[in-house]
């Protein structure tokens, strides 16, 4: 008899909750398709990372776990209190206490059972999405097929199980705690609404505000620095989102009760006072849904951020179909090549030096004390003929772009040189000297990326570098001095279209010079560029890879001990330019195994990110939505007797329309504020540093819209099904 | 002689499908007077609280009419109906129906800010009922905080607050012990006399009917006796009613 007591239950729960159901369906199907991911075999063996992906869907669902289990427990909760008429008559007639518990979470287990089953089905339909959408990213072709992998199963419904028994774990004590007479009454008592010290409370709402302003104030003058001041805005942060809404009612609450001029027209008095207690009976659970709503923005935010980043710069970073790095300038490059030549067909080759500004002949390196005579301080220095001029692009670049700061400054504001020259010859950003080119290289690669060529006289030179910098970089020209063969060069311009200036082709930037100034200049490595027939096989990066394998076994220090010229190989004469978050420091690019490597890597961010902050929008918006439903139920009277005071339909429809909306806004709005000032200043740190061209607020935008969609579907099946419950009796 | 006011014209209201079919109202005719503290007595299900919903527009009559001076509720539409709801009625029910989350003094006001009045006005009214109702103290109470009978009485004050043609009061004092029910009686009574209000009660309590100037008695929807109280004092109305309901109640179905 419970049992079937029980099925019928479900059935009027899943109506009831409808939106509830359906999120946890939505949830499982989202579990199953982003598991899948962890679990795709091709996947697996395509990529040396895949481990990345696990870890962080690992991470992700953790937290997912620990939010769904909220989300469930939250409801769970709610359902008893809505119920607890019903719980008194079973305890009236004579059902035990633990057989109402046992008949509840039998309920409640069927639910989630229906929930997990539809929802598996969705998830394969999910799954072919997420899928075709990332093996479109990394370029492999997708035939739509159903997987069905034993493990991917069982982690979703160990998740989901997982969320249930987190959910259900405090739910058998408070039947135990049951009373026949306050079960009876629960649903009779009408929201009490205790108001005191709602003047002092108010003043908590403008500081909130105050508090974000002075915080979005600071982030975006970069005024956040240092581990105490971040833990002071982080907890600032939490302390405003749940005092936020007490300030916000009790500032409500005072308007109200000094009759404010808004307050006396239609139905304002009514829509303030329903708002305002709606805020001091859910603060908390308000101030949960805006923590839940920041994380869904940053999350989209950041996955935004990074999927921009896969459209727009990846194609820039590898112009060359294939193109090797070699530090020994004497390297012809025959093992390479032929390996190539076995797994494609070359169509043309070109290898070439990058040249360093210092005489082949450098005598050794001499110990120097500084002039403080400090014996610890042990500066190496070159003694050069033209000391400064080989490597015064790498001073100027690490003391004037914004992306060192200050760090290569000393306090007096002048470069500190020996901590550059120790950076270089690490290959922290730029190799101990400034890179050079030969015209003829220069406009032979041009030729072939489909530039046009340059021409330049003797006593001319030009740079190129990444775009990224190209804008800080406009006195450069003013503070340096070129040298040719035959003296002093003449700027002519700067170049800046995609390069390969990670490392090949300089690091961030390289100085061309025409063949016969450049003469005395010394090979320092070289590079070889392949271009290739078609699409390089999978792969072919690693086999080349291999061959480079016994010389890379060599310790750094033996490599750092060679001396100059003579055997041909150069210290320091590695770098990766200035990037960050991003990082291309390839030795051996072939761009066909590159992009979809990186867009994989790039991927195993994005999608936990997008994963997050779909469920746990989806997990806010169910609470918003369920909370105010139940309600609708619950305080119809106040419908009725906005009616027999004479508001007709449309005129309440119009009530609850905006009372939803204001609602469901608040949280929102502050969430959007938070996570708007720290999403913008992400994104424009991050579109500093990567060279995109996108416009600040374009990732939370993007963001934001996509939010909308969701929420609006939220809103809409909240506002039709709350009309609904008040108009039918 | 007071002018006829509203007047109910052979109202029937059924319920119920073509096989089944029950009349909550059978052709019921009455007039009220401008003015008159009108009762309207029966049993359970004799169709007092139907008659009250069409009378306040709530339900809507399956035949007849009813005229409130010169317009007809019963062909007008839904918005008219609202609008007419607004400019004409005041209600008064047995559950109080106060909004909760609103205060005392806001839930009076609320009635007239859907009316669209100044807001000096407002207070001015507010004010003025407050007082008279003698809910002042309790003003910037919720709800929840009073007792039955002054949520009542500020039902009442929300009810009367707009001057409405007539207040409708469904069994207002149902929930309320004796002692609160016979102040919000004399209440009626008061805003009867004083404010002339026009007061339809429905009520099953032959005490609340006492208060009323007319009765109208209704068993199984249809009117079968009516009782006026004239000149005659209270108790003595009392009595009449006792003996009306006497005929009604245990002895005459006994009888049959």
């Amino acid at each position: 008899m419970l049992g079937k007591l029980a099925f019928r239950n479900v059935r009027r729960s899943a109506r009831d909750y409808l939106v509830y159901f359906l999120t946890m369906t939505f949830v499982t199907a989202l579990m199953f398709a982003f598991n899948s991911l962890i679990f795709t075999k091709d996947i697996e063996a395509m990529f040396e990372v895949a481990g990345l992906m696990m870890a962080l869907i690992g991470l992700a669902t953790f937290f997912i776990v620990l939010i769904v289990a909220w989300l469930i427990n939250y409801m769970i909760r709610f359902m008893l209190e809505k119920r607890s008429k019903e719980f008194g008559i079973y305890l009236l007639i004579g059902i035990k206490k633990k057989e109402i518990a046992r008949l509840y979470q039998r309920e409640n287990a069927l639910l989630g059972a229906a929930a997990f089953i539809i929802g598996m089905g969705l998830g394969v339909l999910l799954q072919q999405v997420i899928m075709a959408i990332l093996y479109s990213m990394i370029q492999v072709k997708y035939d739509i097929r159903m997987e069905f992998n034993r493990y991917c199963i069982l982690m979703t419904a160990g998740c989901y199980a997982g969320c249930y028994i987190l959910a259900l774990f405090r739910c058998g004590r408070k039947f135990r705690k049951m009373n026949i007479r306050n079960l009876m009454e629960a649903q009779k008592k009408n929201e009490e609404i205790r108001e005191s010290h709602e003047q002092a409370k108010r003043w908590l709402f403008p500081l909130s505000l105050l508090f974000l302003s002075v915080f979005a104030v600071f982030i975006f003058t970069g005024g956040i620095q240092g581990g105490g001041q971040i833990l002071f805005f982080l907890v600032g942060i939490v302390l405003v989102i749940y005092l936020f809404y007490i300030g916000l009612s009790s500032w409500i609450v005072c308007y109200v009760r000094k009759r404010g001029d808004a307050v006396c027209r239609g139905q304002n008095l009514f829509l303030l006072r329903q708002f305002s207690s709606k805020l001091k009976t859910m603060s908390f659970t308000m101030g949960t849904l805006t923590a839940l709503f920041t994380v869904a923005f940053l999350g989209c935010t950041v996955a935004m951020m990074f999927s921009d980043y896969q459209d727009k710069m990846l194609e820039t970073k590898f112009p060359f179909d294939v193109q090797i790095y070699s530090s020994d300038v004497e390297d012809d490059f025959t093992d390479e090549l032929e390996i190539i030549g076995e797994e494609a067909e070359i169509l043309d080759t070109r290898s070439y030096h990058i040249y360093a500004n210092v005489p082949a002949d450098v005598p050794e390196d001499t110990e120097i004390t500084d002039s403080a005579g400090d014996s610890n301080t042990v500066v190496k220095q070159h003694k050069l003929g033209y000391a400064g001029q080989a490597n015064q692009v790498n001073i100027w670049l690490s003391t004037h772009l914004k992306v060192f700061g200050d760090t290569y400054l000393q306090e007096d504001g002048s470069p500190d040189i020996p901590k550059i020259e120790k950076d270089c010859r690490e290959g922290a950003f730029y190799c101990s000297y400034d890179t050079y080119m030969k015209l003829s290289d220069y406009n032979v690669l041009r030729e072939m990326l489909g530039y046009e060529k340059v021409n330049l006289a003797e006593d001319e030179y030009l740079i190129h570098l990444k775009e990224r910098i190209r804008e800080e970089t406009e006195t450069l020209k003013d503070d340096i001095v070129i040298e040719g063969k035959y003296g002093e060069l003449n700027f002519v311009g700067y170049y800046s279209e995609p390069f390969s200036q990670d490392g090949h082709n300089g690091g961030d930037y390289v100085i061309v010079i025409s063949d016969s100034a450049a003469s005395h200049l010394t090979p320092y490595y070289a590079e070889l560029i392949v271009d290739i027939e078609g699409e390089a096989p999978a792969g072919l990066g690693n086999k080349l890879d291999d061959l480079e394998e016994p010389e890379e076994s060599r310790s750094r220090e033996e490599e750092d001990d060679e001396l100059l010229g003579g055997h041909g190989m150069m210290p320091g004469n590695s770098c990766v330019g200035s990037d960050t978050i991003v990082v291309m420091a390839v030795e051996n690019m072939v761009r066909d195994n590159l992009i979809p490597e990186t867009k994989y890597l790039l991927s195993t961010l994005i999608f936990p990110c997008f994963y997050v902050g779909l469920v746990f929008l989806c997990v806010a918006l169910t609470v918003l939505s369920v909370q105010q439903l139940s309600d609708s139920a619950k305080y119809k009277f106040r419908y009725s007797v906005l009616g027999k005071l004479g508001m007709n339909k449309n005129e309440i429809g119009m009530v609850i329309l905006k009372q939803l909306v204001c609602y469901y806004l608040c949280p929102v709005f502050l969430a959007v504020v938070i996570g708007g000032s720290v999403s913008v200043f992400m994104s424009g740190k991050f579109i500093f540093y990567t060279g995109l061209h996108s416009a600040v607020i374009y990732y939370f935008g993007i963001s934001f819209l996509l939010f909308f969609g969701i929420y609006a579907l939220y809103f809409i099946t909240t506002y039709v099904s709350f009309r609904r419950n008040i108009e039918t009796d | 002689m007071m002018k006829d006011y509203i007047r109910v014209c052979d109202v029937e209201k059924y319920y119920g499908n073509a096989s089944n079919v029950t009349k909550a109202i059978d052709r019921v005719s009455f007039t009220v007077a401008q003015g008159e503290f009108m009762g309207v007595m029966g049993a359970s299900g004799s169709g007092k609280t139907t008659l009250l919903n069409m009378l306040s527009t709530i339900d809507r009559v399956t035949a007849g009419h009813i005229w409130y001076g010169d317009t007809d509720i019963a062909e007008m539409k839904e918005d008219a109906l609202a609008e007419f709801r607004k400019e004409n009625l005041g209600f008064v029910f047995q559950d109080y129906n106060l909004l909760d989350t609103l205060t005392i003094e806001e839930n009076i006001i609320l009635a007239m800010t859907l009316h669209k009045k100044q807001k000096q006005e407002i207070k001015k009214k507010c004010n003025e009922m407050l007082h008279l109702l003698q809910i002042e103290d309790i003003r910037n109470q919720f709800p929840y905080q009073v007792s039955g009978g002054q949520k009542q009485r500020c039902a009442c004050a929300r009810a009367l607050v707009n001057n409405p043609r007539l207040l409708l009061a469904d069994e207002p004092t149902g929930a309320l012990d004796s002692k609160s029910a016979q102040t919000l009686l004399e209440t009626f009574t008061d805003m009867n006399q004083k404010m002339q209000a026009t007061i339809l009660m429905v009520t099953h309590d032959a005490f609340s009917a006492s208060y009323c100037s007319r009765i109208l008695f209704l068993k199984d929807g249809r009117i079968f006796h009516e009782l006026i109280r004239g000149s005659k004092g209270r108790r003595e109305f009392l009595n009449e009613i006792l003996d009306v309901l006497a005929l009604t109640g245990g002895e005459v179905s006994d009888a049959r």
